[in-house]
């Protein structure tokens, strides 16, 4: 039986580290438990992303997670990839290092999307067997995230939280529950989000995420561009409960607001950690996103679309 | 009709096929590259993809086809800001989705994204307007287009920052046969450009949410570098940066001066001058970081 979050520390309320913030970081140092980064934005840095991150590093806990691992693609691992995620995880002492349960692209391309995989056994042994891998490469347990998606393959002969518990218990990784995700894939599969929590090894669970996405009234995309919504939060008081608590992260990666309101943001974890639900005071979130125009549908862009954008003088 | 389950890999190559297709995920379905994975007609979708109660498999299949253009526009658009006021988003748009077309990422940050896409734009563009051959407008964009990609590679490449410098005081120790054989090391941030347009108070214009105008055509000699992890260019006259870019490929001091001295319209004198402002002006931009 594994430890408790595979052992790892429950670091407490993080955010999501972003270049858009880092003066107001560097100014006011703000009494934030942690911060997670996007690996592949700083893994290549020479530049000030990195100079920043690494300043940071000297003073908060520092989680990777990273989104072009493509721990499901038919094509090989990318050594190169792997070995300077490790470099970057051993420079910044990271705490652990997250992907996603998806596949980015095959034949050599990257489409920078987290696709959706067919979950059935063939897929459960290929990536097993690729985690194994990554591992050893590593060094140290991976943490795989569950992802929002768009589409469900015939092919399945599982649903998707049965795929994720046996994928951590065969490949003995850790979870990074992004309750936001289940919450997405819910409404876009005619799942309950319950019945996805409930099945989820809570032990093998290192960390939360949290965001808010878009209701295209069709369906949800999860797009990282505001305040996460009651039901989300709802789930995460279930799944805090189920798990005893782990590390919880608000992910805000569109139309980001100033730092003090994506952390006031993550604090909001606190009132739902209470075993009597309490709402919070201070009503930005609501009960459900607010269903967006058809004519916004083409600037909808599902996260991850993150680049480091050169400051000239 | 029905298919055998198709495997991961068959699953895989024909739904990258699908949504990467720039005519949309009907035309993805029917092309030859997704038929050779899932042979498929149009209308039996439904074998491969579940549709949801409230939409299609297409519909669904779609959402990932949008976001994918979408989300590489959006990283394009963002790296080249004064190219997308040059020419309007539409016209960028059109412009990037064949740039994509040709030059799928193959990495696996999307910082590599737009590398390409100055090179493309001069494979690509139209044949010159003007009778003489005087530069033009697509000979603007192309050059805007290789600075704003100068700088994102400036900005988070190799730099100086906590790292020894060259200093006047360096050179005012050796002695003259010294000096004249020296070679000096160039910063690793140090890119040295020539174009035909002032694309660079241009590109500044834009980044201050200014409207300015095309340019007139103009030679523009820039040093671009990187300081206290900012990027900077300074635009320079034909002599100094001859000098200095022959000093940057290599160029004994000696023979850096000496090519400078074939301009027959140059004294000893004047490039006595000239030499001390440069060299004091370059150590505090940071072009070099020693001798050899």
């Amino acid at each position: 039986m594994p430890l408790p979050r595979l052992g790892h520390p429950n670091l407490g309320l993080g955010v999501g580290l972003r270049t858009v913030h880092f003066p107001h970081l560097l100014q006011h140092q703000p009494d934030v438990d942690w911060f997670e980064i996007i690996s592949e934005n700083f893994m290549d840095s020479q530049g000030r992303p990195r100079a920043v991150l690494e300043q940071l590093a000297e003073r908060y806990p520092i989680v990777m997670h990273g989104v072009s691992m493509s721990i499901g693609s038919t094509d090989p691992l990318d050594q190169i990839y792997l070995r300077k995620l490790k470099a970057l995880a051993d420079a910044v002492r990271a705490q652990w290092v997250s992907d996603h349960i998806c596949w980015t692209g095959v034949a050599s391309r990257n489409s920078h999307d987290l696709l959706p995989l067919p979950y059935t056994e063939q897929t459960l042994r290929h990536v097993v067997e690729r985690v194994r891998t990554v591992q050893e490469i590593l060094e140290r347990p991976l943490v795989l995230e569950n992802p929002s998606s768009y589409v469900t393959f015939a092919a399945s002969t599982m649903p998707e939280w049965e795929f994720v518990a046996r994928l951590a218990d065969e490949a003995d990784c850790g979870l990074l529950l992004d309750v936001n995700n289940v919450f997405v894939s819910s409404v876009n599969h005619d799942f309950d989000p319950i019945e996805y929590l409930d099945a989820i090894p809570a032990e093998r669970v290192v960390q939360f995420h949290l965001a808010g996405h878009t209701n295209l009234g069709t369906h949800l995309i999860d797009t990282h561009d505001g305040h996460v919504i009651d039901p989300v939060w709802e789930l995460y008081r279930h799944a805090h409960h189920r798990t005893g608590g782990a590390a919880t992260l608000l992910e805000w990666d569109a139309k980001i607001p100033p730092f003090p309101v994506v952390h006031a943001e993550v604090l909001k974890a606190r009132d739902y950690m209470t075993a009597a639900l309490t709402l919070p005071t201070s009503r930005e979130s609501e009960s459900s996103a607010p269903e967006v125009t058809v004519g916004r549908v083409a600037a909808v862009v599902p996260h991850p679309a993150s680049i480091v954008l050169a400051e000239v003088e | 009709m029905s298919i055998p389950s198709p495997d991961l890999d068959a699953l895989q190559r024909w739904m990258q096929s699908v949504i990467v297709h720039a005519g949309g995920v009907h035309q993805g379905i029917v092309s030859a590259d997704a038929q050779a994975e899932i042979p498929l007609p149009v209308e039996q979708i439904d074998i491969v993809i579940n549709p949801s109660t409230s939409q299609s498999s297409l519909e669904r299949l779609a959402v990932y086809s949008n976001a994918y253009k979408a989300r590489l526009l959006e990283v394009l658009i963002s790296e080249y800001p004064a190219l997308v006021h040059a020419v309007g988003e539409e016209a960028f748009v059109g412009l990037a989705g064949s740039y994509l077309e040709e030059h799928p990422s193959r990495s696996y940050t999307l910082a590599d994204l737009g590398r390409a896409f100055p090179a493309f734009l001069a494979a690509s563009r139209p044949p010159s307007q003007t009778e003489d051959g005087s530069p033009d407008w697509a000979d603007f964009l192309i050059d805007l287009a290789h600075l704003e990609r100068l700088y994102s590679e400036v900005f988070d490449g190799p730099g100086t920052e906590g790292q020894p410098t060259l200093q006047t005081d360096d050179l005012l120790r050796l002695s003259s046969e010294e000096w004249l054989t020296a070679r000096l090391i160039p910063a690793p941030c140090l890119r040295l450009a020539e174009y035909r347009f002032p694309v660079h108070d241009y590109a500044t214009a834009v980044r201050h949410d200014q409207d300015p105008p095309f340019p007139a055509a103009q030679i523009t000699r820039l040093a671009i570098t990187r300081r206290a992890y900012m990027v900077r260019r300074v635009a320079m006259e034909a002599r100094e940066f001859g000098a200095l870019s022959a000093l940057a490929n290599g160029l004994t001091v000696g023979d850096a001066l000496q090519r400078v001295l074939a301009d027959r319209s140059v004294t000893i004198d004047d490039l006595a001058n000239d030499v001390r402002t440069w060299f004091r002006n370059w150590a505090v931009a940071v072009y070099f970081v020693g001798v050899q």
